[in-house]
């Protein structure tokens, strides 16, 4: 296995950077479920308070993220056009400038340098630096496909993903006076990313990798591409409603926001049906079964944590008791592992050992990783939820003070130090693998056999 | 399904979906002036937002509900705790906070002033009456006038005692259970506590706060009523 366009090779640090990144992320995660199990001493919140650490948590994950979905876009386009990339160079320098301004928005943070949104807190100008590198990307994608020698659908779902995801972050650039219209429009970043624009790229870099993997045939795939596509935005544009139901906006948003949202998980579904269908219907040789696994795997986490979850607690009459309580969090939680963390470490198992030249690989430890971190992350989304229903019963329906109700829940934050940690572990066992990618035992024997044999010949 | 027939649910679905989005939102903005109250919406509540973004308060509070859950939610927090209630808890946040702590950010007095201007603002945001947990505030809060409270009640809601003590099952536990005040106080043992909350109980956590002779002694009053 090799790649076929040089220029695929601007993926690989792209890559590295976001595991590294991966790893911080779930360790702050781990410090947070500590700020909530203990008791910190006034000095430390003084001077590393919990929000600083949740605004670090939390954009550690979207530049990660976002990296991954950028490398991975990087080795998917030259193989798509068949053509190399428009720049290879724009894109180091994309990525350099992209990770400098990540680093120092981060170090910012410790010493309070924040615009004070949550998940948006870098602040200016360091916002317009990110836009430069999204545009930058854009620029280096798109001018790779106009000089494409096919334009196919699947294209189209990734250009048109990476274009919304960056028009719908110039919402965060301005300041709104009012409340309620900032957070209107903090949904339309979001909102609009996770259940529009993001979906919209990991459609495409699922849908191209399935027909690499499974060679079933591409009119196959577009056409359920289409209808997929078609039925996200449907749902989930005018789902964007659900979080307009407490803000001060209209009573029809009540409307609006509960039905469309309760629509929201079927073309998930749909995806999950559409991936076990190709896997049963694939044509030719079996080569490595770690990334059916994860393709699988991603799909059925993509379902329980964002549909089932989601839905869980999307309408307005639950909704009214759940809202901002850790039913939020549980919810959060297993949709990005499920959605989007599953996505990556997809793609980084089909695409580096490609990188790396590698005919076939050990994928004992891609699967031992897979299991030990998505048994945890369920487990993770369980705890959180029995934290949640706790909240929403004591704080919300029986009207105690939020202390109270946290008293109650204190356990279960402990329970999370303890799985935080667990997931720590499998995160660092999987990132370690992916770097450290070797050819598999026997391979590797067959090769030193020859080298013997060749010697003595010699 | 034939793949025409899927392009069309693409392109049908995303438009419908989208000119429903868009219609919604320019009627929003028609009605979300009333709804949020902008007349009320002054130089100083911009501030005071200000202030919400500088010191990052949205990464451990909710407000509207969104943010982060390691601390309570804002948006009825001014009718929870009153202006001065808020204050004292951002001023000292260590004697306020037990085993979940909160760290002391050293506001000014007139980004102090500012920030409960935008609670304030915020608390009377129509949203459908959430969170469900504070309703039970709305009628205290400084709507006294109205529903005929003596000027001590309203007072007691108005400076945030609330936050601290109870009274026939309303508010915090930090501070002594007040509903019978009156059988164990008389005014002018209230007044002295009100001046020096020490002068009773050397180990007493409660704040000064600023009172006009006036207002001590209606709170005083109210007080020494409960029974």
């Amino acid at each position: 296995m090799s790649i076929a366009y040089r220029s695929q090779r601007v993926a690989y640090p792209y890559f590295v950077i976001a595991l590294l990144l991966f790893v911080l992320q779930v360790a702050m995660g781990v410090w947070l479920a500590c700020n909530y199990a203990f008791t910190m001493p006034q000095w430390l919140v003084d001077a590393f308070p919990f929000s600083t650490a949740r605004a670090i948590h939390t954009n550690l994950l979207v530049l990660w993220l976002l990296l991954g979905f950028m490398g991975s876009t990087y080795y998917m386009v030259p193989d798509e056009t068949e053509r190399e990339l428009y720049s290879p160079t724009l894109a180091y320098v994309q990525l350099a400038l992209l990770v400098g301004t990540g680093v120092t928005a981060l170090a910012g943070f410790l010493v309070g340098w924040t615009k004070g949104k949550p998940l948006l807190e870098i602040p200016f100008p360091l916002d317009w630096l990110i836009v430069v590198g999204a545009l930058i990307f854009l620029f280096n994608v798109g001018m790779t496909m106009l000089g494409a020698r096919r334009w196919t659908a699947t294209q189209g779902s990734l250009l048109g993903g990476l274009v919304f995801l960056a028009l719908m972050y110039l919402f965060n650039l301005p300041f709104y006076r009012n409340l309620s219209i900032d957070w209107y429009y903090w949904w339309w970043v979001i909102h609009l990313w996770v259940e529009g624009a993001w979906e919209l790229v990991a459609a495409a870099l699922t849908a191209w990798l399935l027909m690499k993997i499974t060679g079933v045939p591409r009119e196959t795939v577009e056409k359920w591409l289409y209808v997929e596509l078609g039925l996200f935005l449907f749902t989930g544009i005018a789902g964007t409603g659900h979080h307009y139901y407490w803000i001060g906006a209209p009573k029809y948003w009540l409307w609006v926001g509960g039905i469309f949202s309760a629509l929201e998980p079927l073309p998930i579904l749909l995806m999950l049906v559409d991936a076990a269908h190709y896997v049963r219907e694939r044509r030719g040789r079996l080569n490595g079964r770690l990334v059916f696994t994860l393709a699988i795997g991603m799909a059925i986490l993509h379902v329980v944590g964002a549909g089932f979850w989601g839905f869980l607690h999307t309408l307005p009459q639950i909704n009214y008791y759940t809202h901002g309580s850790q039913v939020t969090v549980a919810h959060g939680h297993l949709a990005f592992f499920g959605a989007y963390v599953m996505l990556n470490v997809m793609f980084f198992y089909y695409a580096v050992p490609r990188l790396k030249g590698l005919t076939a690989y050990d994928e004992r430890r891609g699967n031992i990783g897979f299991w030990w971190m998505s048994v945890t992350m369920v487990v993770i989304t369980l705890a959180f939820s029995v934290a949640g229903v706790l909240q929403t019963y004591i704080e919300r329906v029986m009207g105690m003070g939020f202390m109270t109700a946290q008293a109650q829940m204190r356990f279960w934050f402990a329970v999370l130090v303890v799985l935080g940690l667990c997931m720590l572990g499998g995160v660092i066992y999987t990132v370690r693998d992916l770097l450290t990618l070797r050819p598999r035992r026997d391979e590797a024997e067959i090769g030193d056999v020859t080298a013997q044999l060749r010697r003595a010949a010699g | 399904m034939t793949a025409k027939a899927a392009r069309w649910i693409f392109y049908l679905g995303t438009l419908i979906s989208l000119v429903l989005f868009l219609v919604l939102t320019v009627d929003t903005h028609r009605q979300i002036d009333a709804l949020t109250h902008v007349d009320q919406l002054s130089e100083t509540v911009v501030a005071g937002k200000r202030v919400w973004h500088k010191y990052n308060c949205n990464d451990c509070h909710t407000i509207l509900g969104f943010g982060s859950y390691y601390a309570p939610d804002m948006t009825k927090a001014y009718w929870r705790r009153g202006a001065e209630g808020i204050k004292a808890v951002v001023r000292n946040p260590e004697r306020f906070t037990t085993w979940r702590k909160m760290p002391r950010q050293n506001l000014s007095e007139q980004e102090l002033d500012q920030l409960v201007a935008f609670l304030q603002w915020t608390s009377a945001i129509e949203n459908n009456d959430w969170p469900p947990q504070d309703r039970k505030y709305r009628a205290a809060a400084g709507r006294g006038a109205i529903l005929g409270l003596s000027p001590g009640a309203a007072l007691f809601q108005e400076k945030g005692c609330f936050a601290c003590h109870s009274v026939y099952g309303t508010g915090g536990d930090s501070g002594p259970e007040l509903s019978h005040a009156g059988s164990r106080l008389n005014p002018e043992q209230i007044e002295r506590i009100l001046t020096d909350p020490r002068s009773s109980n050397p180990e007493a956590t409660m704040p000064v706060f600023e009172l006009s002779h006036e207002e001590r002694d209606q709170l005083a009053q109210f007080l020494a009523e409960l029974k």
